[in-house]
């Protein structure tokens, strides 16, 4: 019902004969443009696996044949089979969980923070003059420089990667936020004012919700970058982590396993970021799609 | 309505129809400073509007109609003069007064019913208690069927009828209006102004009316205001006499040609610019 556009002069159920067989065939013929759109979808689902399926043959052929090195690319069964075994180690749960934790934390605790000072630069123009210099200043910075200084600063274990994956994951929520908060229409700021709403009102009422979808798009690419911090902090010093293992797997030289990492990080971006789709389409319904 | 002698402000006066005076002006003037100098968008505007009268004001772009408007509503100041409402002057917006835009400024994530019930909940009313009224309101405007639809799924004509219906709740004695029909299609507009006109008139409220089309202005009003620009003021005042209720078949009227004829000479060379 999202999408469909209600007609004030659709026509009513009593219908003379003539209109009631020109609504027949005008039904039909929809009913026969749904039945072909249906299918194109079809054909391009099909045509999206093909693709998969043709990487995923290349990858198996390359080394298999001697075309690349096998050692510098195994070839995907093994990887597969590498992936089977890591997750039946009895380490790897303890891996698993601790990048899993130093994720989530950093994304939550970096969207919040991306939130609170985002709307106070967007609600008081005094703050946004004073700090806004110094929040592009340090967005043109590469974060990644900060890694080795965190591990000095708050220890090997989880925090450092935290405090990174913080750093990196709140600046998108706070520019969205921002620009949202600074996007609402004129005409709507002059309506709340036109009956009196307080600033209060006009933020919670108008303001924020306006903002949400362009604040959830930030979010978003807040849970990306958080993965990005936590591997990278555990990259640069880490006793534990899957980042610690892929290094590790790097220097033994067992890419099988390396590669198995790297296909659940993969994993582990890729359910974030479909959670907070579905999340969107839920919550953000009325989002011009 | 008639020409404001500059006495100041004194009590709610009678106006020439024998109602009561609710808007009066007083030598109301606005200066924009810009960057390049400053600019006179009024100038000297003394108007008074009775109860129950529905008067227009027609210009070309740039005339300080809707400007006039908004230091009428209150949401601009004026740099001189006096905006009495009901003898008192504004300063700021009230709630006696509804606004409704160009556009109809809806809240996509509200239903018809909850945008129409917006400006109840914003004013701390008994949102449960104006519920019933609020879908008089909605039936009124003929919507009846689509109170739970969000404003995505209305056409633009509907969606500026839920803006009508959201104004209408307040119960305004004043209702202000923008030129709320300059984005619809022709047809609509006739339509929407068909039916602002028997909303209004049933309710005795008072309006005014932004627009920059002549025949919407002559079919609606009771008074037209001509004004012109650079700087605007206000160069003529028509009593619209034609008998009410007014149909589609008033505008074959010939008093309905003259008027129009009277507007386009009191906007003079400005029609032509």
């Amino acid at each position: 019902m999202r999408d469909a556009v209600i007609d004030a002069n659709a026509p009513s159920p009593r219908l003379d004969p003539v209109k009631a067989d020109a609504a027949k065939a005008d039904a039909a013929a929809r009913e026969l443009r749904r039945q072909r759109e249906r299918r194109t979808d079809w054909y391009y689902r099909i045509g999206a696996i093909s693709i998969g399926v043709v990487i995923l043959l290349l990858w198996e052929a390359l080394p298999y044949f001697d075309l690349v090195n096998p050692i510098i690319l195994p070839p995907f069964t093994k990887v597969a089979y590498a992936l089977y075994t890591l997750v039946q180690q009895p380490f790897f749960p303890r891996h698993l969980l601790i990048t899993l934790n130093e994720i989530v934390v950093g994304f939550l605790v970096g969207t919040g923070l991306g939130l609170g000072v985002g709307i106070a630069l967007a609600v008081w123009p005094p703050v946004k003059r004073l700090i806004y210099p110094y929040v592009v200043g340090f967005q043109a910075i590469p974060k990644i420089v900060f890694a080795p200084l965190f591990i000095a600063w708050f220890g090997f274990d989880q925090i450092s990667k935290i405090v990174m994956a913080v750093v990196i994951a709140f600046f998108p929520v706070l520019i969205n936020t921002m620009v949202g908060l600074e996007s609402v229409p004129a005409d709507a700021r002059k309506l709340m004012r036109s009956m009196k709403a307080t600033p209060l009102q006009l933020f919670y009422k108008v303001s924020f919700l306006h903002a949400l979808p362009i604040i959830f798009a930030g979010v978003q690419a807040a849970f990306t970058f958080a993965v990005i911090g936590a591997i990278v902090g555990e990259f640069v010093g880490a006793k534990e982590g899957l980042g610690y293992l892929l290094n590790l797997y790097n220097f033994q030289l067992r890419i099988d396993r390396a590669f198995a990492v790297i296909v659940i990080l993969a994993g582990i971006g890729a359910a974030g970021f479909f959670l907070l789709e579905w999340a969107d389409r839920k919550f953000i319904f009325w989002r011009e799609r | 309505m008639s020409q404001v002698p500059n006495i100041g402000s004194e009590a709610p006066a009678t106006g020439a129809s024998g109602r009561r005076r609710v808007i009066e002006t007083h030598g109301l003037s606005k200066i924009f400073t810009l960057s390049e100098g400053s600019v006179t968008a009024l100038r000297d505007v003394n108007i008074a509007i009775d109860e129950g009268e529905f008067v227009s004001f027609v210009g070309p772009s740039g005339c300080g109609k809707s400007t006039l408007l908004n230091i009428i509503s209150g949401l601009l100041p004026a740099t001189t003069g006096t905006v009495l409402l009901d003898g008192e002057d504004i300063t700021e917006p009230s709630h006696k007064m509804g606004f409704m835009f160009q556009t109809p400024v809806l809240l996509p994530w509200r239903t018809v019913e909850k945008n129409v019930l917006l400006p109840a909940e914003v004013q701390g009313l008994n949102v449960e208690a104006l519920r019933p009224k609020a879908l008089d309101v909605i039936e009124a405007v003929g919507l009846k069927d689509f109170r739970h639809a969000y404003p995505k799924q209305l056409s633009g004509g509907m969606q500026q009828r839920v803006a009508l219906a959201r104004v209408l709740t307040y119960e305004p004695e004043v209702l202000l209006m923008d030129e709320p029909f300059g984005a619809l299609d022709e047809f609509t507009r006739e339509a929407m102004n068909l039916e602002l006109m028997r909303i209004t008139q049933s309710a005795g409220i008072t309006c005014i009316f932004v627009t920059h089309n002549i025949t919407e202005a002559v079919f609606l009003s009771d008074k037209v205001v001509v004004m012109t620009p650079r700087p605007g003021e206000v160069s003529g005042v028509l009593d619209i006499d034609l008998p009410r209720p007014r149909e589609i078949g008033t505008m074959k009227d010939p008093a309905f040609a003259d008027l129009i004829f009277e507007v386009r000479s009191l906007l003079g060379r400005h029609v032509h610019a």
